[in-house]
């Protein structure tokens, strides 16, 4: 085992991991918006809308993203759509969760009881209103343990950003091991930092389950 | 600029390689499913050492990168003397990591039935692994069935990472496709096709199966 | 495996490491006994390690049946890529590394080589339709793509410096840079000559050359073996196949299949 290349490539490994933090960040809250947008789309937009919709959540969930990758940042510009390395990682990355989070928040909406929504129509309330007041909050809060999940998941895609060289960690850490030749060292590091990344978010996601579902029971 | 010939020609050397993709996440699941039904009984359990035990397995294989396990499964512990044959390491390595995500979505599917049930099953003098076989976990299913195809089409896809033992599935053989024909972009799609056949095939079986158990 | 002896195989591991030396082993009796090579390649490195439609052909396959014929053993390849082939050398999961790999100082330390098996100079590529740029001096101040932690990444940098700066952009594997530069985000993409060689006759329409190609010291290609006393007889067994294929024209002949034209390799291991 030898540490002193971590003294030599520490500021670019640190460098590399604040890049694919800040790549998950972005990429999972675009991706849940995105997927938010389609869960309602889903529900309410005519039947026709409705298939377009399911042939992209088919596609993309159909496909590996680093394939997805590699067509929309060496493809795109065939088609005249030329991005960056980063704007095309967050757009991939976007894309890639939305269908994942879209299915997730139907699976929530489809455990919302139906007699509720019903009620709230009967009282008279907009369905707007149905939405915000009480599909997604009962919605969001049984698929959060899944949002969490998947989460944890996309942290893990971001390693493939590497292929289109965005400078995150995996990237860095190929270009440590290349030079140096120590594979082992190369290896414990994308491990550590990848699972402290992942216990904290797990950590956060646990701690905002047990409230929010505490509020729930004291409720009922 | 796309060239047809070479998109169509990629098919027969990437289909050919499906067949391990298959193997891989097919045996994987199984092997998953097992131990994640497992662990997830472990982390319910009243016993603490087995919850830290299990709640430490959730966290270490679903925080660290597969790519990272499979390269220390199969290349480290060579180090040691303990050498694997590249399949089951695939096989193993896959396995383990759906575990830790099947045990939560196990969890997260009971903790979302009626807690009095399994306390009416034990009043009524059910034995604890019968409260599980039929009343736990047939509705875990049916409640967490999206989840578990959803990981199903996720590790199709994460199989591609077996690459790396030396195992030619899809995603290696359209790599190596790529470099012969220096025409990424179009074995790629050929690749992205073969992917999108497999996982709607799951998709429809997933759907179908949740309108059956549909409560 | 039961777990016992699994234990066991782990403290017998353990104890060799700390004792350094793991068994005085002698690599090429031991292959010579098993009546095979296990070989490692990655068989995306046109033209010398390729697959079409599923078969394993190039120029380092010819090559290797040869000197397998020679050491009268079967020769096994398996495709294993690149970023996991010297880790898996070291730990003993192949013989050999048959990938072309280019010989540099610093890893003839760490790695043992085998004689050169052929040219690896570095050259240069640009867009087919590019008029700008035709010598290598020109890609001064123009972005070049080349493969991460390589050898032709570490000339690149040195030339570039030399031309007063390049921004050079690193890449996972080459095919990522051809694509890059097929999409029009490099100026240019540097790597060994042969390889460019057979990528610009085809996709001609996409890729040139530049004139001339090559910049920099000459270099060249080798195999990698782990470094120590028990690969010193399997080295020399190997080099002694290759001198002969040499002398009697077969390393010519294959040069020519593959690369289309010969060029005569150093006899000796190059260390600089």
């Amino acid at each position: 085992m030898e540490w002193s290349i971590l003294e030599q490539y520490g500021p670019s490994l640190l460098r590399g991991f604040g890049v694919t933090v800040l790549c998950w960040i972005l990429g999972t809250i675009f991706g849940m918006a995105l997927g938010l947008v389609i869960a309602l789309v889903q529900r309410y937009a005519p039947r026709f809308v409705g298939w377009i919709v399911q042939a992209y959540i088919e596609v993309i969930r159909g496909t590996p993203f680093l394939v997805q990758l590699f067509v929309l940042y060496y493809g795109g510009p065939l088609i005249g759509l030329r991005l960056d390395a980063i704007p095309a990682g967050l757009l991939g990355l976007t894309l890639y969760g939305s269908p994942y989070f879209a299915e997730i928040f139907r699976a929530g909406f489809r455990a919302v009881p139906h007699g509720q929504i019903e009620a709230a129509r009967a009282i008279g309330m907009a369905e707007p209103t149905i939405v915000r007041r009480i599909l997604l909050p009962l919605g969001l809060v049984s698929s959060l343990p899944a949002l969490v999940n998947f989460s944890i998941i996309l942290t893990k895609e971001t390693v493939i950003l590497s292929i289109i060289t965005v400078p995150e960690l995996m990237y860095q850490v190929g270009r440590m091991s290349a030079e140096t030749y120590r594979y082992l060292e190369a290896n414990l590091v994308l491990a550590l930092f990848f699972w402290v990344l992942v216990e904290a978010i797990s950590r956060v996601g646990r701690r905002v389950e047990t409230r929010i579902t505490k509020h729930l029971i004291e409720r009922t | 600029m796309f060239s047809i010939p070479v998109f169509l020609d990629s098919f027969e050397p990437l289909i050919w390689a499906a067949r391990y993709t298959l193997l891989i996440s097919v045996l994987g699941i199984v092997l998953g499913l097992v131990i994640g039904t497992l662990i997830c009984a472990a982390r319910l359990s009243s016993n603490m050492v087995l919850r830290k035990l299990a709640a430490l397995w959730v966290s270490f294989f679903r925080g660290v990168p597969l790519l990272v396990q499979l390269l220390v499964f199969y290349y480290s512990l060579a180090v040691i003397g303990i050498d694997v044959p590249a399949t089951f390491a695939a096989v193993f390595t896959v396995g383990i990591c759906a575990s830790a995500y099947i045990s939560e979505i196990w969890r997260g599917a009971i903790a979302a039935l009626p807690k009095g049930q399994a306390e009416a099953a034990v009043a009524i003098g059910m034995k604890p692994s019968d409260v599980w076989t039929r009343i736990i976990l047939p509705q875990a299913v049916t409640i967490s069935l999206p989840a578990l195809i959803n990981e199903l089409i996720l590790l199709v896809k994460a199989s591609s990472l077996v690459s790396v033992v030396g195992i030619m599935e899809i995603t290696r053989a359209s790599q190596a496709q790529a470099a012969t024909t220096f025409r990424p972009l179009e074995v790629y799609i050929a690749a992205a096709c073969i992917y999108l056949i497999i996982n709607l095939c799951l998709s429809a079986l997933g759907r179908y199966l949740e309108h059956r158990t549909a409560i | 495996m039961t777990f016992h002896t699994s234990i066991k195989a782990a403290l017998f591991g353990l104890t060799a490491l700390a004792l350094g030396t793991a068994a005085q082993a002698d690599q090429l009796a031991d292959i010579k006994a098993a009546g095979k090579i296990v070989t490692a390649t990655d068989m995306h490195y046109a033209p010398f390690d390729m697959l079409n439609n599923g078969k394993y052909e190039g120029l380092t396959k010819d090559l290797f049946d040869e000197v397998a014929k020679e050491l009268g053993v079967e020769p096994v390849y398996q495709d294993i890529p690149w970023t996991a082939e010297l880790p898996g050398l070291e730990v003993g999961k192949f013989d050999i590394i048959i990938a072309p790999v280019t010989i540099t100082p610093d890893r003839v330390e760490r790695y043992t080589f085998t004689l050169p098996i052929a040219d690896a100079s570095v050259a240069l590529i640009k867009a087919a339709g590019n008029t700008e740029l035709t010598k290598p001096e020109d890609i001064k101040g123009k972005t070049v793509g080349v493969q991460q932690g390589t050898a032709q990444a570490r000339i690149l940098q040195t030339f570039g410096e030399s031309l007063g700066g390049v921004n050079v952009k690193e890449y996972g594997t080459t095919d990522e840079a051809y694509a890059d530069l097929a999409a029009g985000r490099l100026d240019a993409v540097t790597g060994s000559l042969p390889n460019l060689t057979y990528l610009v006759s085809n996709r001609p329409e996409t890729f040139a050359l530049f004139d001339p190609p090559q910049y920099g010291e000459p270099s060249y290609f080798a195999w990698v073996l782990r470094k120590g006393d028990d690969s010193a007889s399997f080295a020399k067994a190997i080099n002694d196949a290759l001198l002969k294929m040499t002398d009697d024209g077969r390393v010519k002949a294959i040069q020519e299949k593959w690369l289309g034209s010969y060029t005569e390799l150093p006899r000796e291991v190059p260390t600089n």
